[in-house]
């Protein structure tokens, strides 16, 4: 396993190599402290209730998350350095979880930087700090899951461009648009159970009211696996194709 | 050290190795020669473990490919056919990440490093981006990272593409001395490259071996006769063509006459010879033409040029 090391070290590196990942962080800080004060008027509210925060970081990880992992194996494909790694002596699991886990880190960078916004939040009012960790839980348990997804998407995408499209899409629909699509189809109806079960963001619901229920948690960290699980199936089965 | 055997691979619908069995032997440089498409690529993904077989096996050190691909990837030192770099590392970074990868620590990794930079001679541009090199540093820094663990088998993709005749002068000589110790499998489309580097070669054409051998092994297995050629002149008076011609059929093993001129008193034959026997070709004829009493002025046994028999194995396979 000292090869996820490796792996995790030049990727964080490469990301912080590029102005992208600055950028990006610069964007989601920036995007979601004004998202709270502007637009939902949090100041107006003059409560200090942060849910509408946490409530826009399904879409906004929609977007970021893809942003980072589209080079992840599409880029790699591109400059025909999938051919140096998969001819490395390290096997398809280090390489993916080596890379999701640089990934990830990035993410929970950017998610954890924004942490001053409720802090600086709470000294106005009185927040339970119970609510706020299980929300941070929730938000970086998403973008694990996430982020899974999105090098599954660029493992199978044959640029970065598609492989951006194609992960926002994907995440955009698991974390926000199938919930507006299982309210159509009638509480209580298998199709609706069934489209809450596969929602990104149903499950983090509990998260948020700093309820942590077991059976979310190991929700996300099945995702997680799975997807990183099927990124390296993918990787193993092109050698076949 | 290397053993193929039957082996098959399909990319969708079309079949690029149609059942290749060939094996290596520690320290042999052999060349995989072919016309783009013969499977040369392909043969190599799977020795590296890149791609596995449709079918048959390939044996490194007697591990298969497939069953244990770490292992193999471990004994293998690899360069693809455009060299895998990264654009934002430094030579040092990237082969600081290579050597890591490779398992390579501390005192090693820098011995390693130091080796392989000097081999390859990277030194003016070590701390450079990649994306600043030009096309001659960038095939020698893929060159060096696939040496860089000191690796017994070295599969190199078209190793002097892109290079100016220099640096492709340099990079044979390398490839030659890493061949004393080490067992490199090469592919080209050129052939001098084969002459000047190889032990043995492997025609390959449309995904089957064509011809392997030597390169004289080849040409002779092909011709099935030997060539050649001679400068004559009687010791006496009165050499004619009916008396030359008749001298000839007493040549043992002769087999055809090719061309006869003369000129100024001397006559330039050329003959084919049956049987392949090619060491005997030269004695053959000089005792004739003493017994004759003939003087030998000049004597060239023809070989076919390994261009010709690539051009001869790989249209008349296109043509069957």
């Amino acid at each position: 396993m000292k090869g996820v090391l490796t792996v995790f070290r030049r990727e964080f590196r490469a990301v912080f190599n590029s102005p992208v990942a600055w950028g990006l962080i610069v964007a989601f800080l920036l995007f979601t402290a004004s998202w709270l004060y502007f637009v939902t008027g949090f100041y107006a509210a003059g409560m200090a209730d942060l849910s509408a925060y946490f409530g826009l970081m399904p879409v906004v990880l929609a977007f970021v998350v893809p942003a980072l992992t589209m080079r992840s194996w599409a880029e790699e494909a591109r400059l025909g350095t999938a051919e140096l790694l998969l001819t490395l002596p390290l096997g398809e699991v280090e390489l993916v979880v080596g890379k999701f886990l640089a990934s990830f880190a990035v993410v929970a960078i950017a998610v954890l930087l924004g942490l001053p916004v409720p802090l600086m939040a709470g000294l106005l009012g009185s927040f339970d700090p119970g609510i706020l960790l299980g929300q941070y839980l929730g938000v970086l348990l998403v973008a694990a899951a996430a982020t899974a997804i999105g090098q599954w998407v660029s493992s199978r995408a044959r640029n970065q461009v598609s492989a951006f499209l194609a992960g926002t899409l994907l995440l955009l629909l698991l974390l926000v648009l199938i919930d507006r699509i299982s309210a159509f189809a009638g509480a209580g109806g298998l199709l609706a159970s069934l489209l809450n079960w596969l929602s990104l963001s149903r499950h983090w619901q509990g998260f948020g009211r700093g309820v942590l229920d077991s059976r979310d948690l190991a929700y996300y960290l099945a995702v997680t696996f799975f997807f990183l699980y099927l990124t390296a199936w993918t990787l193993g089965r092109r050698k076949w194709s | 050290m290397i053993e193929v055997k039957e082996l098959r691979k399909s990319y969708d619908r079309t079949e690029a190795v149609k059942g290749v069995s060939f094996s290596v032997e520690r320290g042999q440089v052999v060349g995989l020669l072919g016309p783009n498409g013969a499977g040369k690529t392909t043969i190599m993904k799977i020795l590296t473990g890149y791609h596995f077989p449709s079918s048959g096996e390939a044996l490194v050190d007697g591990v298969d490919v497939t069953e244990d691909p770490v292992a193999v990837k471990r004994r293998i030192g690899y360069l693809p056919e455009s060299a895998p770099l990264y654009p934002d590392l430094s030579p040092a970074e990237y082969l600081d990440f290579v050597a890591e990868a490779r398992g390579l620590e501390g005192e090693a990794r820098k011995r390693a490093i130091e080796k392989a930079v000097a081999a390859c001679s990277l030194g003016p541009v070590f701390n450079k981006p990649v994306e600043e090199l030009s096309k001659g540093y960038r095939q020698r820094l893929g060159l060096a990272q696939a040496i860089l663990h000191d690796p017994d088998i070295l599969i190199l993709d078209e190793p002097t593409t892109g290079l100016d005749p220099n640096q492709i002068l340099e990079i044979r000589s390398l490839i030659r001395d890493l061949g004393k110790e080490k067992t490199v499998i090469l592919s080209t489309h050129i052939l001098q490259e084969v002459e000047a580097v190889c032990s043995r070669v492997l025609i390959l054409n449309e995904g089957l071996i064509a011809a392997q051998g030597t390169a004289e092994e080849i040409g002779q297995a092909l011709k099935g006769e030997e060539r050649v050629g001679f400068r004559l002149r009687g010791r006496r008076q009165g050499l004619d063509r009916a008396a030359l011609e008749a001298a000839l059929a007493r040549l043992p093993r002769f087999g055809a006459l090719r061309s006869l001129s003369e000129e100024r008193g001397s006559w330039s034959v050329d003959i084919s010879l049956s049987g392949t026997e090619t060491a005997e070709a030269g004695e053959l004829v000089f005792d004739w033409a003493v017994s004759e009493g003939l003087a030998l002025l000049e004597l060239l046994p023809h070989k076919l040029s390994l261009e010709e028999i690539f051009v001869k194995l790989t249209t008349e396979g296109a043509r069957s």
